[in-house]
Parts: C-alpha cells; structure tokens; sequence
C-alpha cells in the first residue's frame, strides 16, 4: 500500500506540473481572431479609443486583473488614439457569455471600429501586447 | 483610462498566498499519501486539519491567516519589497473555494465512503500546487464560472 501511496503522490506532483507548464505556455499570448463589433454602450463607456481599444475583462476576484490593467494603462498612454477600457464582467454577464469568457483577465484588441482583432488569456506578455497592438495600429482595416 | 474594477482596498503582497499554498500542498500530498497507504484516521484528522485553516482563510480573510503571519514575521524581511501588491479579495476567495471542497471531502470521508479524504485532498492539492508553484489562481478563476452558471450573485 505504501508503494501504491507512493506512486499516486508521484503522480498528483506530475500531473500538476504538466498542467501548470500547459497553462504557462498558452498564458498571456495574443491570439488574432476576427471578431464581432463592440459597441461603447456595451461596456457602460462613452466612446472607444479613435485608433484601438485594449478591452481588459475583469472580476473583482482576479489576482492578476491589477497589474494587467496597469501594464493595459501604461501601453495605452504611450500611443495617441489607444485607450484602456477595463469591464467587471461579472457584473455584465451578457458580455462573458458572447465572449465565452473562461478566464480573467481577458484581453480584447479592438480596431477602431470596435472588431475584435486579437484576443490574450491571462496577463499580457508585455512584449507580445506591444508587438500586437503596433500590427493593429498598422493596419487599421 | 478606466474605472470599473478599481477600488482594490485591501491589498497583500502577492507572494504571502503563494507561500500559504505551498505549506497547504505539502499537507495536502501528506494527506493523499496516508489516505492511499491506509491510514484512513489520519487522513481524516489532516483534511480536517487543513480545512479549518482554510476556513480561517475564507471566514477570517487571507491577511489574518497564519500563515501570513509566519510569511510576514520570518520570509518577508528576507525578501526585496513586493512589485505589485494584489487584492486580499481573490485570494480570499480561493480559500472559500479550498474550504467547499475539502469540508465536502470530510463529511463524505465521515459518511464512511473510502478514499473520500485522500481523493478531496488530491483535488485541492492541485489548485494549491498551481498557485504556489506556477502563481495560478484556480479558485479565483471559478468566480466568474458560478457566477456565470447562477450559483454565486444574481443572474440577470
């Protein structure tokens, strides 16, 4: 029994390791989709950014929606025409369940007008977030 | 800019959780390991063990854990100052999380149903090891799930 005991302790460890080294690979990179038009109305904001908006959606019990939306903030602030737009979606349900929203954060990169373009689970790798958002800015149709 | 989610008050230095769930995943790989080899009492006895710590956490909120009075008296002045504080809300919520599924564990594992104890235990372990080892917060990743399926918050 103790060998048993042994091996499936073994085998929890391992499983757990694949499986965080299976989230860390995919975490935070963007994904380019094309997707539906967002409206400002939508997310309970005026306008969106005049050349990209970087969606940020959250829930108030996220470890990682915090810094996600500062590093969101800094890029944003560094481009004219970008703006951060951060939504609970817990509190707008109907955005998590067009979006399939499984995880927070999730990060949506919107032309200017509003399609979703690109798509990161997790908390953006600031190098890829970068490299995204110029692709976007470069080719706005 | 924006404003929704702001309002993070209660801020902890991230890796206070992390060292908790660390100490966490260690008794719970105890408690698979006594659970599996037979020692179905003292099995039972840790999950119970582990999950009053988890209520602390959940009840008490995860800044007046004990852990995180042993990570702030004897690991935090070896460490450089955090870069990001977080929201003590998530973590918080993790620990409810840990605590529904080890107190189901435990009052399966009292109805008599064998290997209750150490498979409720293996199911924790998992979400402990991520958040320790990989700074993957499953529990905090439920939120919008039960929230989304109406379990947690109003459906609108």
């Amino acid at each position: 029994m103790v060998v048993i005991a042994a091996l499936v302790v073994a085998a929890l460890v391992l499983a757990a390791s694949v499986l965080g080294l299976l989230w860390r690979t995919t975490t935070g990179r963007a994904r380019r989709v094309r997707g539906p038009v967002v409206r400002p109305h939508e997310l309970g904001a005026d306008a969106l950014g005049a050349r990209a908006t970087l969606l940020q959606l959250s829930t108030p019990m996220c470890t990682q929606c915090g810094p996600t939306a500062r590093l969101l903030g800094a890029e944003a602030a560094a481009r004219p025409g970008v703006l951060h737009l951060e939504v609970d979606v817990s509190e707008r349900l109907g955005l998590a369940d067009r979006f399939q929203v499984l995880q927070t954060p999730t990060t949506l990169l919107l032309d200017a007008d509003g399609r979703v373009r690109g798509r990161i689970g997790g908390r953006p790798r600031p190098d890829l977030l970068a490299r995204e958002l110029d692709l976007l800015l470069e080719s706005p149709a | 800019m924006s404003a929704p989610v702001a309002a993070r008050p209660t801020t902890v230095d991230p890796r206070a959780p992390r060292f908790g769930a660390a100490i966490t995943a260690v008794l719970l790989l105890v408690d698979v390991f006594l659970g599996v080899a037979g020692s179905t009492l003292a099995s039972v006895l840790l999950l119970a063990a582990v999950t009053a710590l988890f209520a602390w956490g959940a009840f008490a909120g995860i800044r007046r854990h004990p852990y995180g009075l042993l990570f702030r008296r004897f690991v935090r002045p070896r460490l450089a100052p955090p870069g990001d504080l977080e929201d003590a809300a998530a973590p918080t919520f993790a620990q409810l999380i840990g605590f529904v599924v080890t107190v189901a564990g435990l009052a399966v594992a009292l109805a008599g149903v064998p290997l209750a104890a150490p498979i409720a235990a293996g199911v924790a372990f998992l979400a402990a090891f991520l958040n320790a080892v990989f700074d993957f917060c499953l529990g905090c990743e439920l939120y919008l799930l039960l929230v989304r399926a109406g379990v947690l918050g109003r459906r609108r």
